[in-house]
């Protein structure tokens, strides 16, 4: 078995509610992220997906409470982590790309503007060195007249666009050694979620990284995953090689699952 | 094609000012027509209009040209008055069950309205009708005193469809039907929709962009991009051999849920075009690996190639 990267172990909450009562929600959630290995964390909507992932920076929501486990990376706990330890894990170590990009991003600062301020708070250098790398960035991940996009705002973008300026941001400006997207191509027309696959599954394998993926959609999970997490209801249910998960699925919901993702008949 | 058909768009066109005097072309020319008991797919990306379409052939959006033909009959022409007739026939169901459902109204009030706004029927018979309704689309009586907030997404659906199926209409536009749902409960709603046009004998015209959805549902399509049709077909024909270069794109882009599965993508330059003063050319032009002088001249039309099937590209039809 591989190094691993992120081990969450038997990691538990829920959220209480108006009137005091708690409700769990995730019942001792465990996985590891091998080093330099694409991972999909499969689930539907109230899986738990998610709400491990965003735990793993320390943005869960406020109202979710922890009851256990531990989530550890390079063998630290990161939940015992103080706000200043986890800021110098967040972007420099681990960093996260969201599904809705132009959310992500500020409205009020130009798109090259948000790559170089980021460049610079990791990196150091000066501000015109920033923005080099920022217009860098951007042409590496196709981004059609780099120079000209980094002077726009993000409402200029199309959601595709953003999405690929956030990429670039994750990846080429923080340089993780740990990259977790969260549904990055839900609600991008096929076409363009395709190219933006492409794109992830290249910088990956080029720069080595470890690539965590939290989607719905098994289609993509198929064609770009090598290991593969199950979510139900927030418990693991089955983890495996993809190629395991997609010929050979073991537990009940996973078959469900993958036959509900397969409406059509193989040709 | 057998049988009269039931609906007819012809020539469909919906134009939006913009400022500065520019005008937006969100459906430019499309032809469509459904037999009784079909389900014809409209298929298209973000921006293709497919959902202005529908929204234009129900009035959600008066059609700036063109002509919608419901059993001879021209909506566009009608009175108001009498386009109360023509909802009986004609419905439609929504993407998203949370926002086209009223929240203060129970499931009961719900489907009880359209049977009061449409039909002529005593209070007991309405009753009836109502729990009928609830038990054809998978849901019990007990559901009925239940409002929105305290029904799953798919639950939601089904009232949505319930309500749409009400007052026996031909035709039901699905607007992205099953878009916002799991896809466990995906599969259990097609099942339903399959279910009740074999028994009520329902046409569908089904707006999705997603494929797989179109396959296992739709005895034709029609493929759109940028406002107007540029392939359409038996649904089984077109996915096995697309002919237009968009289509060929849009559909080796699809990822399949399967292992070792290999696609070969065609591939477009670029992202969609803008639909505000489109030039008088094809509207692929600039993104297509097939691309000739002569397409950035004029528009070329629907091309007939036998078989049910029509593309337009002369470039691919030869």
């Amino acid at each position: 078995m591989s190094e691993a990267l992120l081990e969450i172990e038997d990691y538990r909450g829920g959220f209480r509610t108006e009137t005091g009562d708690f409700v769990p929600v995730l019942h001792g959630v465990s996985y590891r992220l091998k080093v330099g290995v694409m991972t999909a964390v499969v689930g539907e909507s109230g899986s738990g997906k998610s709400l491990v992932a965003l735990s793993v920076l320390g943005i869960q929501p406020p109202a979710f409470e922890r009851t256990g486990g531990r989530i550890l990376f390079r063998g630290t706990d990161l939940l015992g982590l103080d706000e200043k330890g986890l800021r110098a894990i967040r972007g420099a170590e681990i960093s996260m790309v969201f599904q809705d990009a132009r959310a992500a991003l500020n409205p009020v600062f130009t798109v090259g503007r948000q790559l170089a301020d980021v460049w610079q708070l990791h990196h150091g250098g000066g501000r015109k060195a920033a923005m080099g790398q920022a217009i860098e960035a951007l042409r590496r991940v196709s981004i059609p007249e780099p120079e000209r996009r980094a002077r726009q705002y993000p409402h200029e973008f199309s959601g595709g666009m953003a999405q690929r300026a956030m990429i670039a941001m994750a990846s080429l400006i923080c340089q993780p050694a740990l990259l977790i997207l969260d549904e990055p191509t839900t609600g991008l027309d096929v076409t363009i979620q395709s190219d933006i696959m492409e794109l992830i599954v290249e910088l990956s394998r080029t720069r080595g990284l470890t690539t965590c993926l939290i989607t719905h959609d098994l289609g993509v999970v198929a064609e770009t995953c090598q290991e593969v997490v199950v979510m139900n209801a927030g418990r693991v249910v089955e983890t495996g090689s993809a190629e395991a998960i997609f010929t050979t699925p073991r537990d009940l919901y996973t078959q469900r699952l993958l036959s509900a993702s397969q409406l059509v008949e193989a040709a | 094609m057998l049988g009269q058909p039931l609906l007819q768009v012809r020539e469909l066109s919906k134009v939006f000012p913009v400022e500065g005097g520019r005008k937006l072309v969100a459906v430019d020319g499309v032809d469509l027509e459904i037999v009784a008991g079909e389900t014809l797919a409209l298929v298209g990306e973000s921006g293709s209009g497919k959902s202005t379409v529908a929204r234009c052939i129900v009035r959600l959006i008066e059609p700036s040209g063109g002509d919608v033909v419901i059993r001879e009959e021209s909506i566009l022409r009608l009175q108001p008055s009498r386009l109360a007739g023509v909802y009986r026939k004609i419905q439609m169901v929504f993407q998203d069950p949370n926002a086209s459902l009223n929240p203060r109204m129970s499931v009961r009030q719900v489907l009880d309205e359209p049977l009061k706004l449409h039909l002529y029927l005593l209070k007991s018979e309405r009753a009836a009708r109502v729990k009928e309704l609830i038990e054809m689309v998978g849901l019990t009586a007990a559901h009925l005193d239940r409002y929105p907030h305290e029904l799953s997404g798919g639950q939601r659906q089904r009232v949505g469809i319930a309500r749409a199926i009400a007052v026996s209409p031909d035709i039901v536009i699905l607007d992205e039907p099953t878009s916002s749902l799991d896809v466990s409960v995906r599969g259990q709603i097609l099942d339903l929709l399959l279910d009740l046009q074999e028994r009520l004998h329902l046409a569908y015209l089904f707006i999705t962009h997603d494929l797989q959805v179109v396959q296992h549902v739709a005895d034709r399509v029609a493929v759109m991009y940028l406002g107007g049709i540029v392939e359409t077909g038996p649904t089984r024909d077109l996915f096995a051999d697309p002919r237009h270069p968009y289509t060929r794109a849009l559909l080796s882009a699809a990822p399949v849920a399967r292992w070792g599965v290999k696609r070969t993508r065609t591939r477009l330059a670029g992202e969609i075009a803008s639909a505000i003063d489109p030039p008088d050319a094809c509207r692929l032009v600039g993104r297509c690996p097939l691309a000739r002088p002569a397409c950035a001249s004029a528009k070329p039309p629907l091309l007939d190639i036998g078989a049910g099937r029509a593309v337009a590209c002369p470039v691919v039809v030869g």
